[in-house]
This record gives structure tokens, C-alpha cells and sequence, in this order.
């Protein structure tokens, strides 16, 4: 039986910006540093998993596993609990140098979130929560029919896979934690926005950098053209956001680990624009086709002199100075370029504009970009 | 097939809503057919909405955007770009951001290449400091009819005769927090946090200058009408559009809505199922679109509001906002 540890402590996390914001986030062991999102869960349907939590808070912790039924704590199906009458957690909760231990057997495949169920309405905007998926019984990454989201003949086949966690930050919220203040959460009012966890541009920044320790993942989505890219999006916040790519639709397969479809009837559906509510569960593919154009097929417009047209005012670009894919042309002197290899950018960002600043400063918040390469290794987009 | 050429200049100008307030904004203004030793005429001429681009599937669409400069902030020199919202396989080239790709500066053209080929109601709207730039007001419409329309000489919505109506309506929402238009005239920054919407528009009007007529005198910078006539029987198709910040719920009591298509794309399944649907509230996400048909029950008027009705309201304190109405007249 796979069994996972999670660590309730605390931390301070980075914005862009510069600020440095104390959380608290679930950790793998009892030495690592609290992350944010908590790390991911890969459980497998039909296999129990078994996931202890100890606590380092001041304060009673618990998890409450989305989607999941029958879930035991210490032996003993999880119920709310109770100090002198008044609800204290939705679930069997750790006590602070405390632990619990659960266990549960995932029933169907799809993409889940767990979070505090004690004083949610505070110890979730402080960062106790994290993605699960669960593979389908017959998942296997190596054989193509089999390498789904929701198991063979679901048209849910995938080459890559990405999990997007929205959430939010009130700093005065996190500064009144940490100094043992009250704060009435009924005046929540975000400043930041995140993606797993980070804010733009740190959002494009790859997975588990030295200098973001509490925030090992990147949000930056990597393909080719015409693979199927899943991208699973949850709503941890307490906020919806409508989260929109360029590039192209989205073809929305699952709402909340529940498979789009009734026996033979297929209820998927595209959006440019899915909006993820809190709590909620999105898996969708993402299919980038090329248009087809190259140096010997070219683009019917003429590309101005680029020292005339603005490019990377902020002082960068994504832009690798050409129309064509995998072709780098000449970007003005002075602007930095992070292209690669001539690759296409399309970004990812929460449709409510306010939301992609960091405190009110744009580019920031709950934006990311989709990278088309020409090409990408395998390895690349992988969900462990 | 046609080849459309098309030229949008990006300038400034202002809006007023029923109060007597003015709100200054930033928009596009149409210069297709302007002279080229005229087109600075047209400074300080945005028009809220933008202008419709209206298109047919397979369409070759040259989409030229002029920066004409902001003659009220002439120390602002922001450049611009025009990103088609929802257009699928885009090539970063024609895709109107500019951290990856190019932006126009003021004195600059560009000339952006589409050619739809899904049917349905999309977006247009810059993209350069998108809080900013969308909030000031450079947002439009673009419709894309189908091919089915040219063979068969009658209106659907998509390729499919179930999409059949006489009548189309567009329902564009957006909001306008007046504190940003005003510091943004006044060289002023604003924490885009803060932001709190006082005033809530149906294409570009507050109720009751919804119900006026296209191109009314009385504001000529906001040409679009948001009355909706039909003769009672007849099919209505609505283009719902949220390009603000906020969710929105419409609906028109007496009225079923059948909602056939969502962001450009027809409800069907991977094998064609028929996934449309029925609804009283048409709820709607910031960034995305919903086409919508109807059947003009019998005659009278029917208001189309806002579900959140606190949004139905001037500065939160008189009856208008995101209201407008259904006239359906008796059969000629």
C-alpha cells in the first residue's frame, strides 16, 4: 500500500515583487520545507493509499480528499469534530505535534484536491492544500491506448500533462496570522494570484528552483504541435477564475473527476475560456495544429523592420523574432529574448484583468504561457 | 470566400453615461475607407464598443491596426495590439501579445492575417497591459457567419439548420470603474486591486441609452444600440459577450433560452451529439461567449437585465445599467 507523509508547518513564500509572505503549507517529510501547493498525490484507482499527516501548527489540522468516500482515520470512518459543542473540523484532525493517518481506496480516475478541513476558511488561504490524481486501473504511460485520463476508449488519451492550481493571497490575512492578530476574512481581498502556488512571471519559471523552495512548481505548459496536451486545472481559492489560453480552445473532458459522458453519449465540449470555481476540477486536452506556414510556404503579410514595431517593451520577450516555428530572427538590440529554439508562446491567464498584477502591477498573478516547440523530448510533461 | 482589408486606428476619446458623467476612455475607431492624409482626423474618435468585425468562415482577413496616439495624454505612448479572443491555431505573429510578439507604436501600423474558419461570436480587444487597456474601453465584437448561410440564402448561427433564426442581437457586457478612466486622464496611477466597478454597460451604454438607436447624436462615440425588435414568432439569435471583470448573470423573464453554442463552438459531442440547452439565466464568465436563440413570444416588451441586481443600476444609485429590451411587435 503506497503511503505518503505530509507535514502541516510553515513558511514564507515569494511574489515577484518582492514580498515575502508567511504560509502555511503541507510538506513530504519532516525536515523539507512546506510547499505551496502541497505536493502532488499520484494514487492509482482501485489501490488503497494510505497518507499520514503530522502537525506542526499551533492549531488542529485535517485533510478533507475531495471525491473520495469511505475514508478511514486511524481505523475509524472520518467525522466531524467537536470541542464543547462547536464545530472544530469537517474531518478526523491531527493535533498540533499531533498525527493522523488516513486511509482510502480511490474509486474512479480523475483529478481531485485536498485541503485543511479545520478553520478552512482561514488554514486554506493560508496554503494548506494540493492536486491528486488518480490514474485509471488500466493505466499504463508506455502503450498509447492506455496512457488516458479516464481509462481506454474514453477518447481521453494524452502525450502530456500539466496541473494548473489556482488560489489567492490577502497579505494582511497572512501578516495577521503570523502575528497571532484577528482578521475577519469576510474582508478577504486579494493582492496576488496564483498558479501553482507562484505568481508571473515566476509562473514560467521551470520546477524546483533553489531560490523558490517553498514553491517548487512551474506552470510554464510544454508541447508540440498536434499533440493532445491534458491540462487539469483546480480552484483552491475561495474565488472562481476564468482561466483563458491563446493558441487555441480547450476540449473540456471532465468536470470534478466525473468523466463527460453518459454510456455511449459524449458530453464534452470546447471553451477559449473555462471558468474554474472554488473547489472545483477541470481536465481538458489542449491541441495546438499548425497552421502551416515556413520559410517555403510563407505568411501572406509582410513582418515590418522589427527596430519600427514594439517589441519586448517591458525589456523582454518570449518572441524569437520570426513567424515560423523553430526559426529565431534578429530581435532588436536591447531587448532580451528568452526564446529558445524559434518555439511559439500563447499565454495562459485568468480573464479578470486584475487578477494577472502583482498588487495592481502588470504582467503578474495568474498568468503562464503554453510553449509549442518544434520539438520536445518525452520527457517533458510528466505528472509524478 | 472574399478577401476582407480592414483598418482600425487605436486612439483615445470619451464616453458619457445617462448621469451626465463623462468618462474619458481608450478605443479603437474604424479608418477603413479614410484617406491616408486624413486619418488624423480621427485622433481622439475611439468608439466604445470598437468596431464590429463581421466576417464570413474561410474570409481572407487583412486587419491593419494605425496607433494614432492619445491626443488627450500625449506623454502616454503606449503602444498597442489587436488579439483576436478565441481564435484557434493562431500563430504567435497575428495573436496581439506582446510579450510574445510585436505591439504598434503610436505612429506605426501593422497588419494582422486571419482566415476563420470555425463559425460563432468571438472578441477583439488589445492586449498591452490588458488590465489596463481592456478597462480603458479597447474592446469589440467579431462575428464569424457560416458557410451554410452563402449556400442555403438564409441566417443560422453555425453549419447546421438547427441554428436557423431571422434576427440577431448583440449582448456585449463590460464594466466601467470610473476611479482608473479618471487618473488615467489626469496622469494618475491606479491600483488595479482596488478595482470596483460603479457603472455596468450593455455595448458600451448604460440603460436607458441601451434602447437608443444606433449612432444616436447624443453619443457619438458609443454608435452601438442594445435594443433588440422582432416580430413575434420569429427566431432571435443573442451574441452574449463578458469582456469585464466580472461574472455576469442576464436574463429576459417569459423568454426560454436555448443555448446552441458556447466560445465559438457549437454544443456537440465528439460524435455529434447534440449537447444544447435549455436556460432562464444565461451566467457567463469574464472572457467568454454564448449564442443563444429564441422565440419572440407575443408582442410587448421584454426587458433583458441583470440577475445581480445591483448591477442594475447608475453609480448605485438610479434604475438603469445592465438593462435593455425585447420589442416584439405583431405579425405584419
Amino acid at each position: 500500500m503506497p503511503v505518503i507523509d505530509l507535514w502541516a508547518k510553515d513558511g514564507y513564500l515569494s511574489t515577484p515583487d518582492g514580498n515575502s509572505i508567511y504560509f502555511w503549507g503541507f510538506s513530504k517529510s519532516e525536515t523539507g520545507p512546506a510547499q505551496l501547493p502541497g505536493p502532488h498525490i499520484v494514487a492509482r484507482q482501485g489501490e488503497t493509499i494510505n497518507i499520514n499527516l503530522y502537525n506542526t501548527l499551533t492549531e488542529p489540522v485535517s485533510i478533507s480528499f475531495s471525491g473520495q468516500s469511505g475514508i478511514m482515520a486511524d481505523g475509524q470512518p472520518v467525522q466531524p469534530q467537536y470541542t464543547d459543542g462547536k464545530l472544530l473540523s469537517f474531518f478526523n484532525h491531527a493535533e498540533p505535534g499531533g498525527m493522523v493517518s488516513y486511509t482510502f481506496t480511490p474509486s474512479f480516475p480523475g483529478t481531485f484536491i485536498y485541503e485543511s478541513g479545520t478553520n478552512p476558511h482561514k488554514q486554506v488561504p493560508m496554503g494548506l492544500y494540493g492536486g491528486m490524481v488518480v490514474r485509471p486501473a488500466d493505466y499504463n504511460p508506455d502503450a498509447r491506448e492506455f496512457k488516458t485520463a479516464y481509462g481506454a476508449g474514453t477518447d481521453t488519451e494524452y502525450d502530456r500533462e500539466y496541473l494548473l492550481i489556482t488560489w489567492e493571497i490577502d497579505p494582511d490575512m497572512h501578516q495577521a496570522v503570523e502575528e497571532g492578530k484577528p482578521y475577519q476574512v469576510s474582508k478577504f481581498l486579494p493582492r496576488y494570484w496564483t498558479l501553482n502556488g507562484r505568481c508571473a512571471p515566476d509562473t514560467m519559471l521551470m520546477d524546483g528552483l533553489d531560490y523558490l523552495p517553498h514553491q517548487p512548481y512551474g506552470s510554464m505548459i510544454m508541447g508540440q504541435p498536434g499533440e493532445k496536451i491534458l491540462m487539469r486545472y483546480i480552484g483552491a481559492g475561495i474565488e472562481n477564475h476564468p482561466l483563458h489560453p491563446h493558441g487555441t480552445h480547450t476540449r473540456v473532458v471532465a468536470v470534478d473527476g466525473r468523466l463527460l459522458r453518459n454510456e455511449n453519449v459524449d458530453l464534452s465540449f470546447k471553451r477559449f475560456t473555462v471558468l474554474v470555481g472554488a473547489g472545483q476540477t477541470y481536465d481538458q486536452i489542449y491541441q495546438w495544429d499548425d497552421l502551416g506556414y515556413t520559410t517555403q510556404n510563407p505568411i501572406p503579410t509582410i513582418l515590418p523592420n522589427l527596430r519600427n514595431m514594439g517589441v519586448g517593451d517591458a525589456g523582454w520577450t518570449m518572441w524569437s523574432g520570426s513567424p515560423y516555428l523553430g526559426v529565431k530572427g534578429d530581435i532588436p538590440v536591447g531587448v532580451v529574448s528568452y526564446n529558445e529554439f524559434g518555439e511559439y508562446y500563447f499565454m495562459l491567464h485568468s480573464h479578470e484583468e486584475l487578477q494577472i498584477t502583482n498588487w495592481g502591477e502588470f504582467p503578474g498573478g495568474m498568468m503562464t504561457m503554453v510553449a509549442i516547440y518544434p520539438s520536445l523530448s518525452p520527457a517533458v510533461g510528466i505528472l509524478e | 470566400m472574399a478577401t476582407v482589408i480592414k483598418r482600425f486606428g487605436a486612439t483615445d476619446g470619451w464616453v458619457s453615461m445617462p448621469d451626465g458623467t463623462d468618462h474619458y476612455i481608450f478605443g479603437f475607431v474604424d479608418i477603413s475607407v479614410v484617406p491616408e492624409n486624413q486619418i488624423f482626423q480621427y485622433r481622439g474618435k475611439a468608439t466604445l464598443l470598437a468596431p464590429l468585425l463581421d466576417v464570413y468562415e474561410g474570409d481572407e482577413v487583412y486587419l491593419t491596426l494605425t496607433n494614432l496616439g492619445f491626443p488627450n495624454r500625449p506623454d502616454l505612448d503606449d503602444t498597442h495590439t489587436i488579439h483576436w479572443h478565441g481564435f484557434p491555431n493562431q500563430i504567435p505573429l497575428w495573436d496581439g501579445v506582446p510579450e510574445a510578439s510585436i505591439s504598434v507604436p503610436v505612429g506605426r501600423d501593422f497588419t494582422y492575417y486571419y482566415q476563420p474558419l470555425d463559425p460563432g461570436t468571438y472578441i477583439h480587444h488589445c492586449h498591452f497591459e490588458p488590465v489596463e487597456h481592456i478597462q480603458m474601453g479597447m474592446v469589440g465584437p467579431v462575428t464569424v457567419r457560416p458557410k451554410l448561410e452563402k449556400e442555403l440564402g438564409l441566417k443560422f448561427a453555425y453549419n447546421d439548420e438547427n441554428t436557423a433564426y431571422d434576427r440577431e442581437g448583440l449582448i456585449f457586457l463590460t464594466e466601467l470603474d470610473p476611479r482608473p478612466h479618471h487618473l488615467v486622464a489626469n496622469v494618475q496611477e491606479f491600483d488595479w486591486t482596488e478595482y470596483s466597478p460603479e457603472y455596468w454597460l450593455i455595448n458600451g451604454r448604460s440603460y436607458p441609452d441601451t434602447v437608443k438607436p444606433a449612432n444616436d447624436q447624443s453619443m457619438p462615440q458609443q454608435p452601438f444600440s442594445a435594443l433588440v425588435e422582432a416580430y413575434q414568432g420569429e427566431k432571435v439569435l443573442l451574441r452574449f459577450v463578458n469582456i469585464g471583470f466580472q461574472q455576469h448573470c442576464l436574463q429576459i423573464p417569459g423568454v426560454p433560452l436555448k443555448v446552441v453554442g458556447l466560445d465559438a463552438q457549437q454544443l456537440r459531442g465528439y460524435n455529434g451529439e447534440d449537447i444544447s440547452y435549455w436556460r432562464d439565466v444565461i451566467y457567463i464568465a469574464a472572457g467568454q461567449t454564448m449564442d443563444v436563440i429564441f422565440t419572440a413570444p407575443r408582442a410587448g416588451i421584454y426587458p433583458l437585465y441583470n440577475r445581480n441586481l445591483n448591477k442594475n443600476t447608475i453609480a448605485g444609485t438610479e434604475f438603469g445599467g445592465m438593462v435593455t429590451e425585447i420589442r416584439v411587435s405583431p405579425k405584419p
